[in-house]
């Protein structure tokens, strides 16, 4: 299409998107971590 | 919302002709377009909302008269906990996903969606998760029956059903979570030039937060479940007392997202339902910063609030008073968007159609569930109310006239646009007020059948609630047979009618650039940026 994202736009679209996978990921994990932590205590 | 498009270049698309979709099957499996995704996801979420209304009326037949008559107690708990599981995660939350997939780009002045290969690959993994649900009702050991909370250690005893039923909820989840991304990151990066941030509709609003929402709590659920499936299958005991473990850390984890997940399925209502009344009002939204505010300041409660779902479990005095106040709080910011919604409607050169009066009914009686929320926020009543059918009242009050009240309203409103033709208004009409009365007469008397102490999640019950579970169960038929008049109404559309103009509500006030494209809304929409000023 012509109006696709400029470079700057995908940049953008791609350092967003890392970002919010990272943080999804790390909830996930931190969750997980927490019940490891309580269940040892 | 005060965007006006001042310039919409490329709205026709006369020179793309060629770039139209592909033909067949091939289509809808390959597709990346937003138009086709929200498609995909409205007809998903319509087949489960059929489904889960299924499972809903052989529930309410059951319930219809004391004593066992139709189903055995074990597939009667199966169907309370996957009707809840399809509700929530295959119609609710995707009917909302389609919306988004439609408006989002189309309100923003964007192309499509940023990742448009992503969003594909997020439908077909939500199809993909409901098949192994639906697949885990034929296991052996019948299919998840704990409630859709999955409490353990009750849900520990699941049959073959459990790793099926937690491998669907991941991959639900995951599903969800690549939509919030691709939401969040379309509207921060490809909004039209002029376009700010305090310029955007409110539903797209709506969906910015909700989307933060899910990606916060999403993996809180996943995390919950992979517990749960350790415990279960690799000798962990997160959740088992007699290793070590606390049962009541899983519903703390599962109300941490829990709560949250109300408001992912409500705030996409409100922003609904802020677009349709200024224009049937034919006046600018009232307040529309103060909306914002507001959508924020819910977002922000709904992550501390969980534990008012625990009350009865036991908890220090203090916490019990902190999650009373914090419950209630969230009462202020609503406030101000109903205050808001009647607010632009005062004064105002009001009509109704279909839109507005589900957008009407949801305002009425959303504030019904809202109240009957604050109730049970009050923790010494709660023991009073806790797992009986009041419960189940306001949290239906909540969801139906609620959100799938404002959900129809939205399909009413844009369908013109999607498809090209105006609908029959004298069967949507028709299709209101059936559904408007038997939601009442299905829902209201639950009030009554809690208040005098019946629990929820039984098959069968004292006579003392006889009267009342049959009045229920006739509202329940009749809200479930007026949902045909919406699913032919839209076949009809779909297949012909009346040309709808480019603003559809000619003589209401539309704003928004989704109204500057012609209708049915052009396969590419916005190949030159519209300029908003």
């Amino acid at each position: 299409m012509d109006n696709g994202p400029n470079e700057q736009q995908r940049r953008g679209i791609r350092r967003t998107t890392i970002l919010l996978a990272l943080v999804a990921l790390a909830i996930y994990v931190a969750f997980i971590a927490s019940g490891v932590i309580k269940s040892q205590h | 919302m005060s965007a006006t498009a001042t310039h919409v270049a490329g709205a026709a698309h006369d020179h793309h002709d060629d770039h139209g979709p592909a033909k067949g099957i091939m289509r809808w499996l390959t597709t990346t377009n937003h138009k086709d995704i929200g498609t995909m996801y409205l007809v998903f979420s319509l087949l489960m909302f059929l489904l889960g209304g299924a499972m809903a009326l052989v529930i309410r037949a059951e319930l219809f008269m004391p004593g066992m008559q139709i189903v055995d107690p074990g597939t009667f708990n199966t169907l309370t906990t996957v009707h809840a599981l399809i509700m929530v995660f295959g119609a609710v939350m995707p009917a909302t996903v389609g919306l988004a997939n439609w408006m989002i780009p189309m309100q923003i002045g964007a192309p499509d969606m940023a990742l448009p290969r992503m969003n594909n690959f997020s439908f077909w993994l939500l199809v993909a998760a409901f098949s192994l649900l639906i697949l885990s009702l034929f296991m052996p050991g019948g299919g998840p029956a704990a409630g859709w909370t999955l409490y353990p250690p009750l849900v520990l005893q699941t049959g073959d059903a459990l790793p099926l039923a937690i491998f669907a909820i991941h991959l639900a989840g995951a599903s969800s979570i690549m939509g919030s991304i691709n939401i969040i990151v379309t509207i921060m990066n490809l909004r039209a030039p002029g376009m700010t941030l305090l310029k955007m509709p409110l539903f797209v609003w709506t969906w910015l937060i909700t989307a933060y929402l899910l990606i916060a709590v999403m993996p809180v659920f996943a995390g919950a479940v992979t517990m749960l499936l350790t415990d279960h299958f690799f000798h962990t005991t997160f959740f088992a007392a007699a290793g070590g473990g606390d049962p009541v850390l899983y519903q703390h984890v599962f109300w941490f997202f829990g709560h949250p997940e109300v408001y992912i399925m409500i705030l996409p209502a409100f922003g609904i339902v802020s677009e349709i009344i200024p224009t049937f009002s034919r006046k600018p939204l009232f307040g529309y910063d103060s909306m914002v505010y507001a959508t924020a300041s819910i977002a922000f409660l709904s992550f501390i609030v969980w534990a008012h779902h625990m009350f009865t479990v036991g908890m220090p005095l203090a916490g019990e008073m902190f999650f009373m106040l914090s419950t209630m709080l969230i009462a202020v910011p609503t406030g101000v968007k109903v205050f808001n919604w009647t607010a632009t409607m005062w004064k105002g050169s009001l009509s109704f159609e279909p839109p507005m009066l589900f957008a009407l009914a949801f305002l009425f009686l959303f504030t019904i569930g809202g109240f009957s929320g604050l109730m049970m926020a009050i923790a010494p009543v709660d023991f009073q109310y806790h797992d009986t059918y009041f419960i189940v009242a306001h949290f239906h009050y909540v969801l139906v006239p609620g959100a799938v009240f404002a959900i129809i309203a939205g399909v009413y409103y844009w369908l013109p646009k999607w498809t090209g033709h105006m609908y029959d208004m004298k069967l949507a009409k028709a299709h209101f007020w059936a559904s408007a009365i038997f939601v009442n007469v299905l829902f209201f008397p639950q009030h009554f059948l809690g208040l005098a102490g019946m629990p929820r999640r039984i098959p069968d019950y004292s006579t003392q609630f006889a009267d009342w579970n049959m009045v229920s169960s006739i509202g329940g038929f009749g809200f479930g047979l007026s949902q045909l008049l919406f699913v032919y109404l839209i076949w009809k559309c779909v297949r012909g009618g009346a040309q709808a103009s480019a603003r559809v509500w000619d003589d209401a006030k539309t704003e928004g650039l989704e109204w500057t494209v012609p209708s049915p809304a052009p396969y590419h929409t916005f190949e030159e940026a519209p300029v908003v000023k």
